[in-house]
């Protein structure tokens, strides 16, 4: 079974990796944006980046999301693809 | 009193520190003039078996009250020293009067090892498990420009910004380089410097500085000017200010702390410092001449005060080549004795205390140093009630710089 990626996951490692602190609840509203949580390029970078060396894939795709949803999608079907 | 023709003068409205002596500037000024020695055996963790023994490293200070935490993960400890003084400095200053204008403020600020310890642990990430755990900050973390750059991006500050790198001398150079964005038309510039090289990989790149104290008694390790003089104990820490332009400064209402009246910057080669005293001299005339100020009116010294004998000469001997007899009279003082030498933070240091020198009519003394082996009236034990109205701030770098700012009073127009 593949590991899929949640909110809360997320909300986590947007704490840890780049010291935005933000409700994984929020994070899904609907039409909720990073940038209005104060989620820059670099930001995700460094989420993504922890992402890709703890599953050893590529997450490129995952780098130009503009909200919680888009970056989950990615980030889970690279999951499954790779697993 | 500024006609149209004439040239803007800058003044501080705004002091910030964060010292080894003291974070915020009253804390500073206290334990300055106090004239106690915070210089001790470095007790940082993985910095404890070189033979740097000494330092002065800043206590108390809490990242996380000045720097919010997405800025924390993406800054070393020298921005985060730099971002709290700065801060310290705008609240001091209060509003200038375009803040609705963001092209109306700059950030200039000096740097030297710049992030240091943040660096080391990416590298160290990079060496041992390899370029895909290196962190996206390292770039904007480690390198000189981040201070200016995050103070600038915290204020929306988008008037003409710079960093300066010219070793020690940075922050008086710093001082002059905004003063001359005032003096060209930007009406607030936040200027300063801040340095953070007690960490491992910092502190082993001082190792090859022949001028380091290798000391290891914390009260004998730093002793400027003294026959026992054995070299230096570098620190960590910094200083900014608001400068203004001088008229609207005055017509907001802003407290003038002190006028950027002259500077001057010269080069001699790194560790030459025999070659120093002219570099030096030419500095100090440099700085003077441009404040229209003759030798005798400098009211104060806070010198350079390296430690190594051959570099004390020279700082004694340009300090009579250019004062004359007024050399050995007037009150010289390195408060830097009592706190280290912070790199580019350290002129920084010294030019803050020089301000609030003027500011509060005392001299603060040079801690640790009882007795001067140059003809120079060296203040130590206590601080001095003189009322200067001008000083004279002089640094000089390892690796050849020289240079020399003259503060006048604020109250003088």
């Amino acid at each position: 079974m593949t590991v899929e990626l949640t909110s809360t996951d997320l909300a986590t490692l947007l704490k840890t990796k780049a010291g935005i602190t933000v409700d994984p609840l929020d994070l899904d509203r609907p039409g909720a944006t990073f940038e209005e949580f104060g989620v820059d390029s670099l930001g995700l970078l460094a989420v993504v980046g922890e992402l890709e060396n703890r599953h050893g894939l590529s997450m490129t795709s995952a780098e130009s999301a503009q909200s919680s949803a888009e970056f989950l999608n990615a980030v889970n079907l690279s999951l499954k693809k790779g697993a | 009193m500024n006609g149209s023709g004439a040239r803007r003068r800058a003044v501080i409205t705004g002091i910030g520190v964060v010292a080894p002596n003291g974070v915020g500037t009253d804390d500073f000024w206290k334990a300055t003039c106090q004239g106690a020695s915070v210089l001790a055996p470095i007790d940082r963790e993985g910095c404890e078996q070189y033979p740097l023994r000494v330092a002065g490293l800043v206590k108390g200070f809490d990242p996380a009250q000045f720097v919010e935490e997405r800025v924390l993960v993406a800054t070393d400890r020298f921005t985060h020293f730099a971002m709290a003084a700065a801060a310290m400095a705008l609240d001091d200053a209060g509003p200038p009067v375009d803040e609705d204008d963001p092209f109306g403020i700059g950030v200039v600020t000096a740097a030297g090892s710049g992030g240091g310890e943040f660096g080391q642990r990416e590298l160290q990430q990079l060496w041992s498990q390899g370029p895909h755990h290196v962190g996206p900050y390292q770039s904007i973390a480690w390198f000189y420009a981040a201070s200016t750059g995050q103070i600038s991006i915290r204020g929306d500050f988008k008037g003409p910004c710079g960093v300066v790198a010219s070793d020690e001398p940075g922050g008086l150079d710093a001082v002059a380089h905004a003063a001359h964005d005032v003096a060209r038309g930007t009406n607030a510039v936040v200027v300063g410097a801040a340095e953070a090289p007690i960490a491992p990989y910092s502190m082993v790149c001082q190792l090859g500085y022949r001028e380091l104290s290798r000391v290891a008694e914390a009260e004998q390790a730093y002793l400027p000017f003294s026959e026992r003089a054995s070299g230096f104990a570098p620190a960590e820490g910094g200083a900014f200010f608001v400068l203004e332009d001088e008229a609207t400064a005055r017509n907001r209402g802003a407290r003038i702390r002190a006028v950027v009246a002259g500077h001057a910057a010269t080069f001699t080669g790194a560790s030459r410092w025999p070659e120093s005293r002219e570099g030096l001299a030419h500095a100090m005339r440099g700085a003077l001449a441009e404040a229209a100020c003759a030798p005798e009116e400098v009211d104060v010294v806070f010198a350079d005060a390296l430690a190594v004998p051959e570099a004390d000469r020279a700082e004694a001997s340009a300090l009579a080549d250019v004062l004359g007899d007024h050399a050995s009279r007037v009150p010289v003082t390195a408060p830097k004795a009592g706190t280290g030498r912070a790199y580019c933070g350290g002129s920084m240091l010294d030019a803050a205390a020089a301000a609030l020198a003027l500011e509060q009519g005392l001299v603060p003394p040079t801690p640790n140093v009882t007795g001067c082996a140059y003809d120079l009236d060296l203040v130590t034990g206590f601080a001095r009630a003189t009322a200067p109205r001008t000083a004279l701030v002089l640094s000089r770098g390892l690796m050849g710089s020289n240079s020399a700012l003259v503060l006048r009073l604020g109250s003088e127009s």
